[in-house]
């Protein structure tokens, strides 16, 4: 009896490292491991991500792991996902969000860093390529803790993988500038000149913006403030924001506003690029969205007469990098599940597959590729001006919130809806500035070093 | 013409006449009480008179004026309601001033007024009270001396005790009388109420449908009234109505009908003798029967089968029947007699009243 | 004496007092405190700290009367404070000018009266999210209806939403378009409430048309009117979704109501402790605003004017 029972435990204690040995063989497929796992993901109801849908479709039919979509409003999704993140184990496995957050959510410990998976070879696809990953969007969208805690730098870590990253391109109604023998613009001066002249002979708006208060009417600003040369801060937090060259993007952004299609003051982003793509203004300065926008009959009544052209430059080339950047909340309970999928979203076929869905890419193999350039003219420029982009064009600081909304927000309504001198009213909006960054304690440094 | 004088008034809604056509004068100085059931269309008059309601064809006039069309305003006419309609915002004096203060009277002048009409209503004390403070009778007293603060040419009166309780009705009904004859003026007063109609009235007028039935002093309606309709609806309790016809016998006229035969008074002979014979309605009142012949001829015996007597006091009131029909009788006997009981009672014939049942009006 | 007998029994089982009112007004005061009192005294407990959103509440800087100090000093608290009083003394006077003009000329059962009448109370049903996107589009400088009408007056295109004074005027305008039926509606419930006898004798007083209004009717609707302007007083100071959508609080701080301003403050720039404090004060203007309306005149007390 003893005897038999001594037997029968050799053989399953056998068994089960035969098994065991088993199953490392079978690892050959990188995602067995995590077959029926399912991993959750909070991002916006945005077109970009409604079209990648499809591909987290094919990604759970290849990989057997099971992904839960959380697609919310765009104005509710920070609030949303900070509220999971920070609890002691959280819902989410993946978020995507606006880089304008990355420093807010590393700041507060609520990322994960992504060397731990890079390091991982199991994990890793070799021929997954992050240099083909446009440099631009990498740096600004999954990049923190670099210089100024925001910018890249030896001290910076990567956190998270463009995912819907866009940058800034011109758009303009060929037929117009054929009719008044204009060519677009390629610098400021020329911007500057083109839309008087657009005003004057055509009577139509020249060039469209936003411009309601908050961080609308910023966000046109900062196009014009990189390319001019201008800059929030210098390199001891010090706010320039009455720069000449600050002062010189709000001139230029009054005279948008004065030379644009009626109303920009009350102008957000919809309104702005509607006024565009309902025949009302002649150019476009922002996101490069409004190329598949310009496509869409149902938004648009000018396809067939846009065409694009690199951000303007001023004292140098600047164009603005923004969208959005996918990452794992610390917190996770599938993080290596969740890397599987933000690798696989991103990789090349990811990208080039995401563009046939309807999405936006964010590799220049994918923006070069012949076939895309046929289809899509506003590839080549993009993949131009991708190298451009200034990925210091704002800062990504906590404050900058208040800033922007508070601060900039209210002195450039103020700029362009009055008609007084523009200098005075940037120097009050750089002492406020000035005030918040010292109550939070900015300037220890330099206070110290005197 | 001076006094308030209504001539050939129509009043309808649509296609519903409340009033087909209606002649009335009143005096000057003259008390009026319009009386009827409901629905009889005597406020709707009184409101004519107001002006707040528009009459459809006809004239009114008032002092001799033509006021036909008139604002109420322009009436001189000051009125009380039955709710009493105090302005529930001003004080007993600011109640009874607002109508001055609009007329822009002077200051002093509006103040002397105030003060006698509330000396003459006892209202003195409540002068700076607001009428959420008062109780039903001294809002009462605040309504009239809203008017008469007005010194207006005609008083007209809405039912205006009806909201008050049995006793303090009787004190306002002569408060009301006396009133009348201290101010001296026109005053037209609406009621459902004959006992207000006639303790007060200088001359009654009793409507229905619309229609007047009679003019006169509360004696004449009392003692001579036109029609059934006044006969039933002057004196309380009410004038016993019987089906009747008359006979002769013997030479003599009587009226007969089920369990009595009474004789026919000499006044109405002659008429009663042009009259159809078998379509008469016999009128009894019941304080003029009497359970013991007075013995001046005119008291007829008649039997009444009692079923039930209610004492009080000097008189009984008997609940009876004859020939099978209800009948009510007033009988003056001494406080200590017992109830009365089934048997021989007398009725003055000298005061029986004759109708043609068809016409409805007295022979 | 069974009647007697009664009145002693009820009294003895609560010893001469008696809390059985104290019992039927427990659950509302239970509601009350859970509904009411909490999160204002949370909001209170959280104006003394520094928090931001995706901290623990447990790490948030306790900075004692720190925020309220800088709130006083702040002039864009001021500022905003200052917008909402214009604000409301605006829509509030033309409401109740309009809406009481208006409930006096469709008190009388004329001809279409009760189509109007239904037609003017047709802004209160829609929610100010939807009103708030109505008003966006017609005021919209490039395709908005007003700007289009106007251009058939020869007037050039405003820039409605984008015009400090202008957005001040839009943001007046609908919310008496929204909120004059509710002044409406409850003037025109009390002018028919009034005993037509009453009036009448107004008349016979000698009283004309205004005289009667001034004279008369208003001040026995005095109550319902004190009611409602208390009601849209304090609506001034929760108004919100609608300049929300419609403005934002812009061009610049032109429309920026007070409660739109500790909306922006505690989302938008994530000043949570901060916004408190703001809400505290908040709330102390609308107690003493209503505390003042009812010591001027109690609604209440003369409920039984009538």
């Amino acid at each position: 009896m003893k005897q038999w029972f001594g037997k029968a435990a050799a053989l399953s204690v056998a068994a089960a490292v035969g098994l065991t040995a088993m199953s490392g063989a079978l690892l050959a497929n990188p995602y067995e491991k995590y077959k029926g796992t399912t991993i959750v993901v909070s991002w916006p109801a945005l077109s970009h991500f409604k079209a990648a849908e499809t591909l987290v479709e094919e990604f759970t039919e290849e990989t057997g792991i099971e992904v839960e979509i959380d697609a919310l409003q765009y104005l509710k999704l920070r609030d949303r996902q900070i509220l999971e993140m920070s609890r002691d184990e959280g819902e989410y496995d993946i978020v995507s969000w606006v880089v304008m957050w990355k420093g807010e959510y590393v700041s507060k410990g609520l990322l994960t860093p992504l060397s731990q998976f890079f390091t991982n070879g199991a994990l890793v696809d070799p021929q997954y390529d992050i240099d083909d990953i446009a440099d631009a969007y990498l740096q600004n969208g999954g990049i923190v803790g670099g210089t100024k805690g925001y910018m890249p730098g030896k001290s910076g870590a990567l956190y998270g993988v463009p995912f819907g990253a866009e940058t800034s391109i011109l758009a303009y109604r060929t037929d117009v500038f054929e009719e008044l023998g204009l060519e677009p613009p390629k610098t400021y001066d020329e911007l500057v000149s083109v839309s008087k002249m657009i005003k004057e002979k055509k009577g139509m708006g020249a060039l469209t913006s936003r411009g309601k208060t908050g961080h609308q009417v910023t966000a046109a600003w900062l196009l014009h403030l990189a390319p001019l040369g201008g800059k929030i801060f210098d390199d001891e937090w010090n706010p320039v924001i009455n720069s000449p060259e600050a002062v010189k993007a709000a001139e230029v952004l009054r005279t948008v506003s004065n030379t644009g299609p009626t109303g920009i003051p009350s102008y957000g982003f919809s309104e702005m690029s509607a006024a565009f793509l309902q025949g009302d203004a002649a150019m476009y300065l922002d996101s490069l969205k409004i190329a598949a926008m310009s496509r869409n009959p149902k938004l648009s009544k000018v396809d067939g007469k846009v065409g694009f052209a690199l951000h303007p430059v001023g004292s140098r080339c600047g164009s603005e990098t923004g969208g959005f950047a996918m990452g794992i909340p610390a917190n996770s309970l599938n993080k290596e599940a969740a890397f599987l999928f933000v690798q696989y979203m991103t990789s090349k076929a990811g990208d080039k597959r995401m563009v046939e869905l309807g999405g936006d890419p964010i590799r220049l193999s994918t923006l070069n590729h012949p076939e895309f350039v046929k289809q899509f003219p506003e590839y080549p420029v993009v993949a131009e001006q991708l190298p451009c982009a200034d990925p210091d064009w704002r800062p990504l600081i906590p404050e900058w919130n208040e800033l922007n909304i508070d601060v900039l927000g209210q002195a450039l309504t103020k700029v362009i809806t009055t008609d007084g001198p523009i200098q005075p009213i940037m120097d009050e909006a750089n002492e406020k500035a000035r005030a918040i960054m010292a109550r939070e304690g900015y300037y220890a440094w330099s206070d110290y070093r005197k | 013409m001076s006094g308030v004088v209504l001539r050939d008034v129509v009043k309808a809604y649509g296609d519903v006449v409340i009033i087909p056509k209606l002649d009335l004068e009143i005096y000057e100085g003259e008390f009026v009480v319009i009386v009827g059931p409901s629905g009889c269309g005597k406020s709707t008059t009184l409101r004519m008179i107001a002006g707040l309601e528009m009459v459809t064809s006809g004239e009114i006039s008032i002092a001799g004026k033509d006021v036909t069309y008139a604002q109420p305003k322009a009436r001189d006419i000051a009125m009380v309601f039955q709710s009493y309609a105090l302005y529930p915002h001003m004080d007993v004096a600011g109640n009874m001033s607002f109508a001055l203060r609009l007329a822009r009277v002077p200051k002093a002048e509006i103040a002397e007024r105030v003060q006698r009409a509330a000396e003459m209503l006892e209202l003195t004390p409540y002068l700076d009270r607001k009428p959420k403070d008062l109780s039903g009778g001294q809002r009462q007293r605040v309504a009239m001396g809203r008017s008469i603060v007005r010194d207006a040419y005609c008083f007209l009166f809405d039912e205006p005790l009806s909201n008050l309780d049995a006793k303090l009705r009787a004190t306002m009904r002569t408060e009301l009388a006396i009133l009348h004859k201290k101010l001296e003026r026109t005053m037209v007063y609406v009621t459902h109420d004959q006992i207000e109609a006639m303790t007060m009235a200088d001359r009654i007028v009793i409507m229905k449908d619309g229609v007047i039935q009679q003019i006169g002093s509360p004696r004449e309606v009392y003692t001579a009234p036109e029609n059934l309709f006044v006969a039933g609806f002057i004196g309380s309790p009410s004038m016993n109505l019987m089906d009747a016809e008359l006979t002769r016998n013997n030479g003599a006229l009587y009226v007969k009908g089920q369990g009595f035969e009474l004789p026919v008074p000499g006044r109405l002979q002659e008429r009663a003798d042009t009259a159809k014979k078998s379509n008469i309605v016999l009128g009894l009142r019941p304080e003029h029967f009497s359970a013991a012949d007075r013995g001046n001829g005119a008291f007829a015996p008649i039997e009444l089968a009692v079923d039930v007597a209610e004492y009080i006091g000097s008189s009984q009131f008997i609940a009876a029947s004859v020939g099978g029909k209800n009948l009510t009788a007033a009988v003056e006997v001494g406080p200590d007699a017992a109830p009365m009981e089934s048997g021989t009672y007398y009725f003055d014939t000298e005061r029986l009243y004759l109708f043609d049942r068809e016409s409805g009006q007295a022979l | 004496m069974a009647e007697e007998t009664l009145i002693t029994a009820g009294k003895a089982k609560t010893g001469g007092r008696t809390l059985t009112p104290y019992f039927f007004v427990l659950p509302a005061g239970i509601v009350m405190i859970a509904g009411l009192l909490y999160p204002v005294a949370d909001a209170f407990y959280l104006s003394f700290y520094d928090w931001k959103i995706g901290t623990k509440f447990a790490k948030a800087e306790f900075v004692g009367f720190d925020n309220y100090i800088r709130m006083f000093s702040d002039p864009d608290v001021r500022e905003s404070i200052w917008v909402t009083f214009r604000f409301g003394f605006w829509t509030i006077l033309i409401e109740m000018i309009v809406g009481v003009s208006l409930a006096l000329l469709l008190e009388k059962p004329i001809r279409g009266a009760s189509l109007f009448r239904t037609i003017f109370i047709l802004p209160l049903m829609v929610s100010p999210v939807v009103v708030g996107l109505i008003w966006r589009y017609l005021f919209d400088a490039r395709v908005g209806w007003i700007n289009y009408y106007l251009g058939y007056l020869g007037i050039e295109p405003q820039v409605w939403l984008g015009d400090a004074e202008l957005a001040f005027f839009a943001i007046v305008f609908t919310d008496i378009w929204q909120w004059t039926p509710f002044i409406f509606i409850i003037v025109i419930a009390g002018l028919q409430a009034l005993p037509s006898e009453v009036l009448e004798a107004s008349r016979i007083d000698g009283a004309n048309w205004w005289q009667q209004i001034f004279l008369v009717k208003l001040p026995m609707i005095r109550s319902i009117l004190l009611i409602a302007l208390l009601m849209r007083l304090i609506d001034v100071f929760r108004a919100l979704e609608v300049m929300y959508i419609l403005t934002g609080g812009g061009p610049g701080r032109a429309t920026e109501l007070l409660s739109l301003h500790i909306y922006n403050r505690a989302f938008d720039a994530q000043l949570l402790g901060y916004a408190s404090a703001i809400s505290v004060l908040l709330i102390s203007i609308v107690f003493l605003l209503s505390l003042g309306i009812l010591v001027v005149g109690n609604p209440m007390k003369e409920k039984s004017d009538i």
